[in-house]
């Protein structure tokens, strides 16, 4: 069944791809390329979200360039970033002098997107990231704003803001611990996978915890594509932490879960865990990720402002999924990129970049304003909180995932309280509770 | 004038009966050509990309050769003296802001020194053994620079080094000159009475060390000189891409150039240079089938291994030339007569 | 803590004796370093998810299925690609650099780059002292001996055994005194990629699904088999229990540095073998004539 409807998929898909290819031929159109590691989840999550974008914009009859319709049209390229960075390069340059494309979304591994940005910047085409999370790939822009000022972040925000909200998490999860089991001192166990974009993070938590009342109960630092955590979790449960932050990118995000969850280590695990934000996550660690609670961008049923709901339920409906993170090409294309031109009637990319650092915008995940650095520079980098965006904290609960955060949020003691539409409450795993609950 | 006149007839002469009479020379003159020539004709960036990426990586594959092919040292691990060669230049440009043509020649004198950290305590091993162990030294080194990230940029690599050049015209020239020179370096080297000794070592190492030669010695210098030659195209990627990175420590880069060397023919140099201009560019080609791609690519070599288990183009060059049974000296497949001695070509 | 680094390194270490002792077998019957070893392990992986998932099969004969599946995949392979070029070391070293990429993109195809798992045959963990052990693990540690037993018996008491070992030690006069040196190799080679069947059935419960998951058992393995001797069998089970303790030492006694424990490892193969260029139990293969 699953097959036939992956058939249809592809079968529609190249219709579409078809059709669109068809009409290119027919009059101006506005080249996109969208590339990604098209072979996995993170890439198919690009070329997802800009597919279900350009529908939308060409049913409308495409964007008014000065008075002018033109439709536009995407260009897949598999970067094969993972496997080769070489090839990501050159699929770029491929974009760029082949193709000729007009704008360029995605990309993901850090130190494939540096070398990218630098092409794209070299040919100097507009370039919204949709993948890395490393802020280098700002400070360029700001340190050397002439060459790197055609580069965006479509998403995720930089990676000191996603601690920064990881960190609430923590403390949420923390408060509900303290109060329902009576905890008085909390013990955290880090966890987090060898990478350099963990490494200020365990920085920042050891550092953070003590603030919060909490200790550090130790720091573990697994390779990214470890498959058996047994030793490590032996290791946490002997330590004594009621608590394991997480900072996983890579598959070793599921046997963790998966041996935790069946170790009934008597721990919660909150923090970031991208395997977690699939929605095959639960089958994936044979139900053992049930109570894993991750940071996340979209979760069904919860609704940051109008446009969630209908752009999280025809992508489910189009694509069988919830949409990753990735997928934001969409927000980029219809919310930023679209309108950017129509309002400078133009696709010169340098007259764009002044019309898209100005301004905020309201997408699916929130609003997004691009910020300045404190030396007031252009940095293309994504503004974070209340108001702007958020990200929301998403535990599993009985195979589903569902909002949990923000929660009544004060993002300061006199701020509004903050909680969406459709978040539910946190739950503590059962046997967490009876290992705490007897004494 | 009548010097030059006399000069220039000399050279011509040369080139009619030394390079005109065998189809290999021919090839590899409209190579050299062709190189020096393709940007004035296109001017496609993307196409001189690959050229570009091309050259860097037949310095790679060459170097490769000039240890394992001729020595028969097999290196599991070259990887080590490119990612070597490119961290260094990366360091030093990052650091110091040297700019590339220093920074590349040094990068390439540190990756000498890993061929020699490397060389000295494999110089027990053969074989098989050798080829395991190298194979671990990029992975170990690759682990390294994860531990010390605030200088090495740990997983996302040293990014924003100085441009080569500021045209793509200009790269183009730099890199490939470079090649044509180095290669023609390490061809030059092979073909020297080193050339005959590294030869020899891989034949019999017994036999030369008991005609009293220090094979230790020449090993080392195997060692070394493949480092350095690899560890310039390094240096030179890391500027090109401008980032160096983990990724050019790999296992896949070290079974990459493996995988170049033996299809285009070891113990030949212009085998895997030959290769790297063949091999590279069908990557590219491929990418008409995205989700094809690798696995064609695979199959390909497999297949053609099947029919030429010695390399393709030691292969196709037995096709048009044939050796003269008596003078040993190559000549044209059609001809009748050896070229040289007059004696029947059978 | 002592009783947990044992425990996890004795799994880790059978896992890698069972890789390694087949990967041994082919490297000391046929001269072939089949770097596409591990490749199979992976697709061994990929057959049970295949069978139980989308076919339906209860687990155990997913997993007979899986065995002969590979065993038999390899023998196709083996004929088609491998045996037309065995005289040419090099050409067979690439050959299987390239089947393994081979290998790696038809799954990528066929499954997608997604991570996937397979339920444990015995679900739940014992408590041995205050360490939690998963009953696949017993499992796992407890097949690899009764493998390993097998092995040992089919080696030292069958005439097939015999053959092999004796190829082993000198492939020339085996063959002049009568045995077929190729069927000899052939069946080596099914066995040794049956064996990587078999790790693969036997360890998928407690691993990642993915097309890329055969890289770090195939760096694992090589250094085993290199440590312990090539072609000795009794070399890689040592040594396997070396690199699997080394391993869990670096992450129990250094958590921030776990990482790092595969460069251990390595670094410790090559230390020993600086001291012994031949491994621990290995010989110096006289070379060829």
């Amino acid at each position: 069944m699953k097959m036939i409807r992956r058939i249809m998929v592809i079968l529609l898909m190249c219709a579409v791809a078809l059709i669109v290819g068809g009409s290119a031929w027919a009059g101006d159109t506005i080249k996109i390329g969208i590339i990604g590691p098209m072979q996995f989840v993170q890439g198919k999550g690009h070329w997802n979200g800009a597919t279900l974008a350009a529908e939308e914009i060409n049913a409308k009859g495409g964007i008014n360039v000065g008075g002018k319709k033109m439709k536009v049209e995407l260009i897949q390229s598999d970067s094969n970033e993972f496997l080769n960075v070489t090839d990501a390069t050159n699929a770029m340059e491929l974009l760029m002098t082949k193709e000729k494309v007009d704008f360029v979304l995605g990309g993901f591994r850090t130190e494939a997107v540096l070398a990218m940005q630098d092409i794209a910047m070299e040919h100097k085409k507009i370039f919204i990231g949709c993948g890395a999370a490393h802020p280098e790939l700002c400070t360029r822009v700001a340190e050397n704003y002439n060459t790197y000022k055609y580069f965006f972040r479509g998403t995720p925000f930089n990676s000191k803001l996603l601690v920064k909200t990881s960190f609430l998490h923590l403390k949420f999860v923390g408060d509900i611990l303290k109060s329902q089991l009576d905890i008085p001192a909390l013990k955290v166990a880090i966890v987090a996978e060898k990478a350099m974009w963990a490494d200020p993070m365990v920085t920042a938590t050891e550092g953070f915890l003590p603030k919060i009342g909490m200790e550090v109960a130790g720091i573990w630092r697994p390779s990214a594509v470890a498959t058996d955590l047994t030793a490590e979790l032996k290791a946490i449960q002997s330590s004594g932490a009621q608590m394991i932050y997480t900072i996983f990118s890579s598959s070793v995000g599921i046997p963790f879960a998966r041996q935790c969850g069946e170790l009934k280590i008597p721990a919660v695990q909150v923090g970031i865990n991208v395997e977690a934000q699939k929605d095959g996550f639960y089958e994936a660690t044979q139900g053992m990720g049930n109570y894993v609670f991750t940071m996340n961008t979209y979760c069904r049923g919860v609704e940051y402002n109008d446009l969630t709901a209908p752009f999280v339920e025809s992508y489910v409906k189009r694509f069988g999924e919830t949409p990753p993170y990735t997928a934001d090409t969409y927000a980029a294309l219809v919310y930023g990129l679209a309108p950017a031109i129509e309002q400078a009637g133009t696709l010169d990319a340098d007259k764009l970049v002044k019309v898209m650092e100005v301004g905020e915008h309201k997408v699916p995940s929130g609003v997004v304003k691009y910020m300045v650095d404190e030396q007031g520079r252009q940095l293309h980098d994504l503004t974070w909180g209340p108001g702007y965006l958020t990200s929301l904290g998403v535990q599993w609960q009985n195979g589903k995932p569902v909002g949990v955060w923000p929660n009544k949020w004060k993002a300061t003691p006199e701020s509004q309280e903050v909680t969406y539409k459709g978040i539910a409450d946190y739950k503590i795993p059962p046997w967490v509770i009876e290992a705490y609950k007897k004494k | 004038m009548s010097l030059l006149r006399y000069h220039l007839r000399k050279l011509f002469m040369i080139f009619k009966n030394e390079v005109l009479v065998l189809p290999s020379r021919i090839v590899v003159c409209i190579f050299f050509i062709l190189l020096l020539i393709w940007p004035l004709i296109f001017e496609d960036p993307y196409a001189m990309r690959i050229v570009i990426l091309a050259s860097i990586f037949a310095i790679f594959a060459a170097s490769w050769d000039l240890l394992s092919g001729f020595t028969g040292q097999i290196n599991f691990g070259h990887a080590l003296f490119f990612g070597v060669g490119a961290y260094g230049a990366a360091i030093l440009n990052r650091q110091t802001g040297m700019p590339p043509w220093g920074s590349i020649p040094l990068g390439a004198l540190i990756a000498v020194l890993a061929g020699l950290i490397v060389g000295i305590p494999c110089l027990r091993l053969r074989g098989t053994y050798l080829a395991l162990t190298t194979l671990a030294f990029p992975i170990i080194l690759a682990s390294l620079i994860m531990t010390a990230p605030e200088y090495t940029g740990g997983e996302m690599g040293m990014s924003g080094l100085a441009r080569l050049a500021m045209s793509r015209t200009a790269n183009y020239y730099i890199v490939v000159v470079t090649m044509l020179v180095l290669v023609t370096v390490m061809w030059k080297i092979t073909d020297s009475r080193m050339g005959i000794i590294f030869h020899a070592i891989r034949e019999d190492e017994l036999a030369v060390k008991a005609a009293g030669i220090n094979t230790t010695m020449y090993k080392l210098i195997a060692f070394s000189l493949s480092g350095f030659f690899a560890g310039i195209s390094g240096g030179l990627y890391a500027h090109f891409m401008r980032i160096a990175g983990p990724s050019t420590l790999e296992v896949s880069m070290s079974f990459q150039v493996v995988i170049w060397c033996v299809f285009g023919g070891m113990v030949t140099i212009w085998g895997p240079v030959g290769a790297v201009f063949i091999l590279f560019p069908l990557l590219e080609f491929l990418r008409m089938w995205p989700e094809w791609r690798e696995l064609m690519f695979a199959l390909i070599v497999l297949i053609i291994l099947l029919y030429m288990p010695g390399g393709l183009l030691p292969w196709v060059r037995n096709k048009i030339e044939t050796e003269c049974p008596r003078c040993k000296i190559r000549n044209v497949a059609f001809r009748s007569s050896c070229r040289v001695c007059a004696a029947e070509m059978k | 803590m002592a009783f947990d680094i044992l425990i996890t390194s004795l799994i880790n270490g059978s896992t890698y004796a069972m890789l390694a002792i087949g990967f041994s077998l082919i490297f000391g019957v046929a001269r072939i370093v089949n770097i596409a070893h591990t490749a199979f392990y992976m697709v061994a992986a990929y057959c049970i998810y295949f069978t139980t998932y989308r076919l339906g099969f209860n687990p155990i004969s997913a997993m007979l299925a899986a065995i002969v599946f590979v065993a038999f995949l390899g023998w196709i392979v083996y004929l088609i690609f491998i045996r037309p070029i065995r005289e040419h070391e090099q050409a067979v070293l690439i050959g299987t650099i390239a089947l393994a990429i081979a290998l790696q993109e038809l799954m990528l195809i066929a499954f997608t780059g997604d991570y996937r798992t397979v339920p444990a045959l015995i679900k739940g963990f014992a408590q041995i002292g205050h360490a939690k052990v998963f009953y696949q693990q017993i499992l796992t540690f407890g097949s690899v001996f009764v493998v390993l037993g097998l092995m040992r018996l089919f080696l030292m008491k069958t005439k097939l055994g015999l053959a092999i070992r004796a190829t082993a030690q000198d492939r020339e006069t085996a063959n002049l005194m009568g045995m077929d040196e190729s069927r000899v190799a052939m069946m080596a080679v099914i066995i040794s990629v049956g064996l990587a069947g078999v790790t693969g059935a036997i360890i998928v419960p407690l691993t990642t699904i993915e097309p890329f998951m055969w890289n770090h058992p195939l760096i694992m393995m090589m250094a085993v088999v290199v440590l312990g001797g090539m072609g000795s069998i009794k070399g890689s089970f040592y040594a396997s229990f070396i690199l699997g303790f080394a391993e869990a030492l670096v992450v129990f006694l250094v958590p921030a540095g776990a990482f790092l424990k595969g460069a251990v490892a390595l670094s410790i193969m090559i230390i020993v073998l600086l001291i012994r260029p031949a491994g621990l139990f290995g010989v110096q293969f006289e070379e060829e004539r």
